[in-house]
């Protein structure tokens, strides 16, 4: 049973990049488990899909903007809504969910069970390394809140068989 | 007037957006193509060492991080004043090739192809990559799958990480190429010969061999007359990596040919009250506004200009196709060489050529006895100050532009990305198309907006590094105004 935790955004552009800043936290925090693989991905669509490949379960982890959101709030999302999150399309190849449609028509082996989390982002169009006030401060809650759902995930009976801590 | 949006829109409040005015009489007025700026890409560079630039410029898009990245390493040598060692060069060229491949390819069959393949009036839904591999088959669609996978190992292989490269250093490459890595190369390149042959055939059975498609193509709807831009080596022919800019004229005569770094006395770029985007334009011709012509300095850099820029291509399979699409889109000849190709929607049919070109090259490097030469850098000594670089992106000519101090520390930064030099060139096309297809308020049926929106998709505009950024889908938006602005009807849909 593996888990890939996939951080997406820009890394330099400000509260885009929250995604990967979450993924990077996780990185360090999961070493002690094989059974998860954590990267970072800039780019939706077909790349997705294709990061998806091989593995049973997914978390992808995105920056949002929704209409009225408040920076910071954290959204948990199925892949039906992942539309809805900055860096899952591709303007470039395909939409999330074409993506995935064509690899499973193509027999690829996609996670069966896929949980996006989504933190609203305040801005997304100024270059730069840092996150805004809300967003850092959201940075903490997902990271546990990932972390509390592996720790489930692994206690189930259909999920936890490989989880080799 | 009323007026027409088609919104390109990403989910977020900021978007771009094409809007199209119509006059009283429900005819085109004029069209206005729009998208949203970032801010401070100068501001986070400047004060920064210039040896970081290669793996900070290939995160501002990821999209086409290995063009970033390679324009910025070119820069840089120029910046240290370091020539690379030539095997430096090759294992540039060769992992930009693995590049090229993956980009035209996925472009064809995801984005411009189903177009053409599913037909321009099929419903939205079906006219994407699912729609292809659906119609063409099963077969096609592990292909494509496959050909992303081998190329973006190479890719890895050579510059060290899947998605932004690292390996590119000042003076040279940071890491060379085996004897295995480089047989493993030769295969691809070899399966990506096969590949792009098989993907013209496909073009040639549905585009070429259908007279409704050909008339499309040929249709004045999409005919522009611009000059080309392209970069060429020694002998003219057509080259990714390096050489010098060359621009033709609308009739095929060379007009200028220049080293990168004089761009700045070729280019300028023209600023518009009502956008954010800049418009690059000759400077020797001059801003005529949005107009075609000789008399214009607009011009384009896409896999067609670079075909009409170019005197032949330097790939003997390549050679061929151009040879047959310049024969059969009925090009003269002038000063020996095929005058220009301006049937927009040509460039699907360019890129695919250069598609197999790349394949080609790829091949070829792979096969240099020379690729695998341990002697891949030369240690830069000092600092020269300034450096532009340059390379043929997927989507155009691509500069990087640093000026530093004496401890190479960054002071001003200038990009001009494949996308913006084309932004006068899309807002025509948008506008011609609009106004070829739109007459006394006909316009909403999802065909007709999709024959606008081919008129810019043929471009791939790439917003995340041009102005920006917004990844993700493209869905549309039409709204269609009355005279005070009020929307009459709005159609959207998610692309």
């Amino acid at each position: 049973m593996s888990t890939i935790i996939i951080g997406m955004g820009n890394p330099v552009l400000s509260d885009d990049s929250v995604g990967i800043k979450v993924a990077q936290v996780l990185g360090h925090a999961l070493q002690a488990r094989p059974d998860v693989e954590t990267r970072e991905l800039w780019a939706g669509g077909l790349r997705l899909m294709e990061a998806l490949k091989g593995h049973e379960r997914a978390i992808i982890i995105d920056a949002i903007t929704t209409d009225g959101g408040k920076p910071g709030s954290v959204y948990t999302l199925k892949p039906s809504d992942l539309r809805q999150s900055r860096n899952t399309c591709s303007a470039h190849d395909a939409g999330f969910q074409e993506a995935m449609e064509l690899g499973a028509m193509l027999g690829l082996n996609l996670p069966s069970h896929i949980t996006l989390w989504a933190i609203e982002a305040d801005d997304v169009e100024t270059f730069g390394e840092n996150l805004t006030r809300d967003v850092e401060r959201a940075v903490p809650t997902v990271v546990a809140g990932v972390m509390r759902q592996l720790a489930l995930e692994q206690q189930l009976p259909a999920a936890g068989g490989g989880g080799s801590i | 007037m009323k007026r027409i949006t088609i919104n390109p829109i990403t989910r977020l409040e900021g978007h771009g957006k094409i809007d199209i005015f119509l006059d009283e009489h429900g005819n085109v007025a004029n069209t206005y193509f729009q998208v949203p700026e970032l801010r401070g890409f100068e501001q986070f560079c400047v004060g920064r060492p210039a040896e970081d630039m290669p793996v900070i410029t290939n995160r501002i898009c990821g999209v086409c991080p290995e063009a970033h990245h390679l324009a910025s390493v070119k820069a840089l040598d120029q910046l240290f004043g370091v020539e690379p060692p030539p095997a430096a060069k090759k294992i540039r060229e060769l992992f930009y090739m693995a590049f090229f491949v993956t980009d035209h390819t996925t472009h064809f069959y995801a984005l411009g192809g189903p177009d053409f393949i599913l037909g321009p009036d099929a419903p939205p839904a079906e006219r994407n990559i699912l729609g292809v591999v659906k119609k063409v088959g099963l077969e096609v669609g592990k292909q494509v799958i496959d050909c992303r996978a081998r190329n973006h190992h190479v890719i890895e292989m050579l510059g060290g990480r899947s998605i932004h490269p690292v390996a590119g250093v000042p003076g040279g490459w940071s890491k060379p190429v085996s004897a295995a890595e480089r047989a493993e190369i030769e295969t691809i390149a070899s399966q990506n010969v096969e590949f792009a042959l098989f993907t013209l055939k496909v073009f040639d059975q549905i585009v070429l061999g259908n007279p409704v498609y050909l008339d499309l193509v040929l249709s004045d709807v999409y005919h522009h007359r611009t000059y080309s831009m392209g970069t060429v080596d020694e002998q003219n022919r057509l080259n990714f990596y390096d050489g010098k800019i060359r621009v033709v004229d609308p009739d095929g005569r060379e007009f200028l040919k220049y080293e990168a770094a004089d761009y700045a006395r070729h280019i300028a770029e023209r600023v518009e009250p009502w956008t954010y985007l800049k418009f690059p334009y000759l400077r020797e011709i001059g801003w005529k506004g949005f107009v075609d012509g000789k008399e214009s300095g607009v011009y384009t850099a896409t896999p067609l200009s670079r075909l009409n820029a170019a005197d032949r291509l330097a790939t003997p399979l390549a050679q061929e196709q151009f040879e047959r699409f310049y024969q059969t889109l009925g090009a003269k000849t002038v000063m020996g060489r095929y005058q220009p190709v301006h049937h927009r929607l040509a460039t699907h049919w360019a890129r695919l050529i250069e598609l197999l070109y790349a394949a080609e090259r790829m091949q070829e490097l792979a096969r240099d006895p020379e690729i695998t030469c341990p002697e891949i850098r030369k240690i830069p000594q000092s600092v020269a100050g300034v450096g532009v670089g340059c390379v043929e992106a997927p989507r155009g000519t691509l500069t990087h532009h640093y000026v530093s101090d004496d401890r190479a520390i960054l002071t001003r930064v200038n990009l001009v990305v494949g996308t913006t030099n084309n932004h006068a060139a899309i807002s025509m096309s948008i506008r011609k198309a609009a106004e070829k297809l739109i007459h006394g308020f006909k316009v909403v049926e999802e065909g007709l907006l999709n024959r606008v929106e081919m008129a810019f998709r043929l471009y791939d505009p790439c917003f995340s590094c041009a102005t920006h950024a917004l990844p993700g889908a493209m869905p549309l938006m039409v709204n269609i105004r009355s005279h005070g602005g009020e929307t009459l009807k709005s159609l959207r849909r998610d692309g």
